[in-house]
This record gives C-alpha cells, structure tokens and sequence, in this order.
C-alpha cells in the first residue's frame, strides 16, 4: 500500500514540474586545443607528453543571473562530471519558462556544509570514489594520468583537490557571461592546467592544504563560453 | 485540476511518510546534554538499526569476509577490543591505534583519536576502506550485499528501496552505533538519587572533580576536545595525533579526550593501549608527565595523589561501569537475521 502511495506522490510531483523549459549545459574539455573524446583505451585521445586517464570533478551551486539580479538557483545542485560517463558532461536545468539571463554561476567542488553533515546519495554517494576515507572531506576535483617526464612510479601524476576547513578550502566559483537561453558549451581547458602545473616537479596532490589551494585557483581561468 | 492534484500528492505523501515510519526512540539520561548528532537529516527507525545491526556484525564488509566492525569493537567489551593494545584486522595486519570503545557516539563532535572524521555517518568508510583493517571498497560493498539474499529485502524495509547504496549502508550502520548509550552506571544511579557513593567513592568524585573533569567532563567523561595529556611518544609508532590533520604545531601530540566510562571492559588505555591497568594510568598522572610545548596546563607537572588517594579515584572509576549497558541483549550479535 504504502508504495502505492509514493508512486501516486512522484506521478503528482512529475507532473507539476514537467510544466517547466530546460536550459542544457555541454562541458567540454579541451586538450592542446582540441575538443577531448574519451576512447576505449582509457585514456583521452592525444598523443604525445601527456595523456589524461581520470578526469572527474564536481561542478555545483548552479546559478543564473539576470545583471545581477538571481533569476534561477537548482535546487540538490550538486552534477559529478566523469571522463569515462561522457553523458555526465551535459546537464540540464529545469529552468522556469521565459526565463531570461544574461551569466552564470557555479562552483566546482563540493561545499563546506554538504562536507561536514554525513551521507548523500547520487552524484554524493561516496560509491563515486570522490570521498576521501582516512579523513573525512570530498575531493572536488581528481586529474590523473601518466607524463613521459613525470618521475613518479610509472609515471604518473595524480592530483585530488579538495578541503573544506579554513584556511584551505579550495572550492572556486566560476562565473561567465552567457548570451543564449536553451543551450551553452563551456570549454574546460586542460592545457591552461599544464601550462602552470609542471609534471616533472609537482605530481602528486593528495590531501587538503596549500598545494590543494593553489591548484584550485587555477580552475578560475580554464573554464570558458565555447563560441 | 492542479488543486485537485496538489491536494492528492498532499493525501498521498502523508499516507506514505505514516506508513513507512517505525521511529526508534533514543533514550538517554535527563542531564545528558543534548546530542550534537542531526537526527533530521537520518531520522532513527527500527528498521534502519536492525540493518545497521547486521551490518555490524556481518564480516562481509571486509575484502576476504572475515572481519566484521565486532571484530575490533566487541559488545563485551563495551566495543572495544579488550586485550589488544593495537589493532588487528585482514590477514593479521596489526594496526597502529588502540580500537575505542563506542557508546554515546550521538555526543561526538569528531571520530578518531585524532578527529580525522567529521560525522558518524561517514567514520565507517574508514575501516571499511583501510588496507589494514577490513581492506575492500564502500563499492564492493554495495554489490556484496546486493547479491546476499538477505540485504535487499532488509534494505527495502528500512529505506522503501532494495537496491543498496553507499549512503543507506552508511547510514544504517550510524543508526545503529547511535542507539548504543551508556548512562546506566552506578555513578548514573546517583544521579537519579537512587543510591549513594560509599566515603571512598564520594573522596574519589571529589579527587576527580579537582584533577580531572576539566577534559573528562560530567556526564559524558570528556569534553570531546583534544589534549597531550602527557604521554611520551612512542618512537616505534611516531604518532603525533591531531597534528596529521591540521598540521599545526600547536596540535603536536594532541589526542582526542576518551571517555572514562566502563573502563573495567575496555582496556588496555590511551591511543596506543599502552597501559594495561587503571592504576598504571594513575601512575602515569603523578610520575610521568613527560613535558613539551603542547602538554595541557592542568599538566605541567604531576599530578599529587597519595596511594590511598589514588585507590579512592580508582573506587569513583568503578562507579561509571554500565553492566547493563554491556551485557544489553538489544545490542548484540542478530542471531535472527544473520545465523
Ligand atoms: C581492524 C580493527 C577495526 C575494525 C574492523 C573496525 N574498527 Fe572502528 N576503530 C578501530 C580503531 C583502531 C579506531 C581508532 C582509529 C584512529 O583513531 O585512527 C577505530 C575507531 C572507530 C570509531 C571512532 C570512535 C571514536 O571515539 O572516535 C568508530 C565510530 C568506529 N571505529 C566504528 C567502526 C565501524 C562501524 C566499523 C565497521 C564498519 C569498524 N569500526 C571497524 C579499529 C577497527
Ligand atoms: C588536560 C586534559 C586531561 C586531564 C586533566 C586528564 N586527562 Fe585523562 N586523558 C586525556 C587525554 C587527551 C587522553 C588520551 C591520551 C592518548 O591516548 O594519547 C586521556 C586518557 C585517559 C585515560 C585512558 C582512557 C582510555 O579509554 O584509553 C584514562 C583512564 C584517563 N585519561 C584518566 C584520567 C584521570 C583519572 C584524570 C585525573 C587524574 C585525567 N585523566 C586527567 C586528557 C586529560
């Protein structure tokens, strides 16, 4: 019975929220300039110095503004974006119809709050590998992959980038300028990561602290409007 | 139309929320203070504490199914592990803590000698994923139990879902660590004005009220904050507590204040079990306070407690041995389910 009950509950909360438009977003890593396909060798398609294995990262507190003015929030705004589920690189937000905006707004982690206050479950659920589990605390961001002059251990280089105590609490906010209402691509740049970050020195970024931090200022700029 | 609808799905979630509810309530002394646990956010049900139950105790949460959360914190042991001074999980990897003992876990403000975990909710993910101690992954998990007959249909009661996710088997196994409270030692009694202290336990609370409350606070027996109590570090172990985390020198050697309740059933004591007996850690207070730039204030320098002194506090210690806590049928070993 009481599962009856919940179905005839989800039918009513679908329908009254099926009267809404979408707003579609496309993240699009790119990789010395080109568009990045995940490819069955477990690797992005490049050849060369670097090849990217593990690309996995939490995008979340979606926002849209009108000038400055909030138009639209999501509500459990919280989208884990993995390489190998190419799908999970498109969102969709049930945005209100007619809706104008003119940027939006979202960070990339995970915040303080959701990190201090026990299990979630979806994008959350710590089956994602995104928990870190000797210290509690997501990682916001994973990069791993090997370098032909990375001197680590078949050389490669992992970074997980999280934190959520003060003063090392690297989830960054990126904001950008929008002009269309029904769909965006926003680029993601790794080589702007490899421009600053040298493999040969730093390859390894497993816990919260400064090194965490200072990579994470470097999300604030590979994120753009693809035209 | 959408009223009529809006006024159905209001029907029917009520209906549903009455039907799938069988709340658990948690019972714990009137001067307890409130618990720092957020029982909104995984509101107890018996059905989640059984799962948890099970959860507990079934050794497939380890890598090769044989070390179960009972393994290292044994119900006879008030849920530590007696006899230990460190660790022992998979293949008899020794670890390189002391297990504590868990009761009155809704009070915690952090997990971990060195309060590494910041929610119960997500302190089993731990020893669950430590090579050392139960060696798998919270996703082997998952699909362990899904395939064991028994877990779907537990699962489906306790969150209206059969199929198992990370977060119902975290949460379900917070469930039932919650439930377990101590508050019905002879100390409790008094409290309540049901008994009295005899003279030597009476000296020993007021002994214990001079030297000792300020980190093992009334009524819980710690202050859940972190202190070097004065221990010499073990150079075989090189553990330097609180500092891994924070990294700060000022948390040099800090460890997490444990609770001095049922002690009788949970020693060896300290972050590393290196005392075996009440009395040692006594001695430890009045002769061995090894002095560094972290050591708390209250123990710059030893402690002054005469033998008889001492005797009367270890008498007042006794008093906070919950036998009806330990021995509690409720918390043990779910025959019915896992046989
Ligand atoms: C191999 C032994 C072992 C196993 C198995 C084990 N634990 Fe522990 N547990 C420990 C040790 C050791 C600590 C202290 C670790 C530290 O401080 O770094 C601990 C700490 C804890 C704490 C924190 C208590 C406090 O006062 O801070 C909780 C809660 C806990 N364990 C629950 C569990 C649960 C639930 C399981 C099963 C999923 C489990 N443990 C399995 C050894 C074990
Ligand atoms: C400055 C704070 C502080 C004071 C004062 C203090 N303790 Fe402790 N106590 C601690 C800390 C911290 C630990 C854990 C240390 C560790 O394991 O490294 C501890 C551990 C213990 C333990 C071991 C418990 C266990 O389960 O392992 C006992 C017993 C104990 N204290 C008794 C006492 C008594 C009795 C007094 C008063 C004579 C006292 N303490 C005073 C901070 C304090």
């Amino acid at each position: 019975m009481r599962y009856i009950a919940c179905h005839v509950f989800l039918l009513c909360v679908t329908y009254l929220s099926a009267q809404s438009s979408e707003f579609f977003i496309n993240f699009q890593p790119t990789f010395e300039g080109e568009v990045v396909v995940y490819n069955e060798e477990n690797r992005l398609e490049k050849d060369g110095d670097i090849q990217i294995e593990t690309l996995k990262f939490y995008i979340s507190n979606i926002e849209l503004f009108n000038g400055d003015q909030l138009v639209f929030s999501e509500k459990d705004s919280y989208h884990l974006l993995d390489i190998e589920s190419p799908e999970s690189f498109s969102l969709d937000l049930n945005t209100p119809p007619k809706l104008s905006f003119t940027s939006i707004k979202f960070d990339v982690g995970v915040d303080s709050l959701t990190n201090v206050s026990g299990a979630f479950g979806g994008d959350l659920d710590p089956t994602n590998g995104m928990y870190w589990t000797w210290q509690s605390g997501y990682i916001n961001f994973k990069l791993e992959g090997v370098a032909t002059d990375c001197p680590a251990r078949h050389n490669r280089f992992v970074y997980h980038i999280g934190g959520y105590e003060a003063p090392h609490r690297p989830l960054q906010t990126i904001e950008l300028g929008i002009e269309t209402d029904t769909e965006i691509a926003i680029e993601i740049s790794m080589d702007k990561i490899f421009e600053t970050i040298n493999v040969a020195e730093q390859y390894h970024i497993m816990r919260p602290g400064e090194e965490a931090l200072a990579f994470s200022k470097l999300f604030t700029s590979i994120f753009s409007i693809s035209k | 139309m959408r009223i009529g609808i809006t006024v159905l799905s209001i029907i029917s979630f009520v209906l549903s929320v009455a039907f799938i509810t069988d709340y658990y309530k948690l019972e714990y002394a009137e001067y307890f203070p409130e618990p720092l646990y957020n029982f909104e956010k995984n509101p107890l049900t018996t059905e989640k504490v059984t799962l948890g139950q099970a959860l507990f105790y079934d050794p497939i949460l380890s890598e090769d199914n044989t070390i179960s959360c009972s393994s290292c914190h044994s119900p006879y042991n008030a849920f530590a592990h007696t006899d230990h001074d460190l660790s022992h999980g998979i293949r008899d990897s020794i670890g390189t803590r002391n297990a504590p003992a868990l009761f009155n876990l809704a009070w915690h403000e952090s997990f971990m000698w060195d309060g590494a975990i910041n929610h119960l909710d997500m302190q089993s993910l731990a020893p669950i994923s430590h090579p050392g101690e139960m060696g798998e992954t919270i996703k082997n998990v998952v699909e362990k139990l899904q395939y064991k007959a028994i877990y779907p249909p537990l699962f489906l009661k306790a969150f209206g879902d059969s199929t198992v996710t990370g977060e119902h088997v975290l949460k379900a196994l917070a469930q039932f660590q919650l439930t377990l409270v101590s508050d019905g030692a002879k100390y409790d009694a008094v409290k309540r004005g049901e008994v009295t202290f005899s003279p030597q336990e009476a000296n020993g609370y007021a002994l214990f009220q001079k030297h000792c409350n300020s980190c093992h606070t009334e009524p819980l027996f710690t202050n859940g904050q972190f202190a070097n109590n004065g221990l010499p570090v073990d150079t075989t172990l090189n553990d330097y507590g609180r500092w891994i985390i924070t990294k700060k020198s000022e948390d040099s050697l800090l460890f997490k204040v444990p609770t001095l309740r049922n002690l009788s059933y949970t020693f060896p004591y300290m972050h590393d079990g290196r005392f075996r007996k009440i009395r040692h850690v006594l001695n430890h207070y009045t002769e061995g306070i090894h002095l560094t730039s972290t050591t708390a204030k209250q123990l710059k320098e030893n402690l002054e407690l005469t033998s008889n002194e001492k005797t009367d506090l270890v008498a007042f210690l006794l008093t906070l041995d919950d036998k009806n806590f330990v021995f509690d049928q409720k918390h043990q070993y779910p025959k019915a389910i896992l046989n």
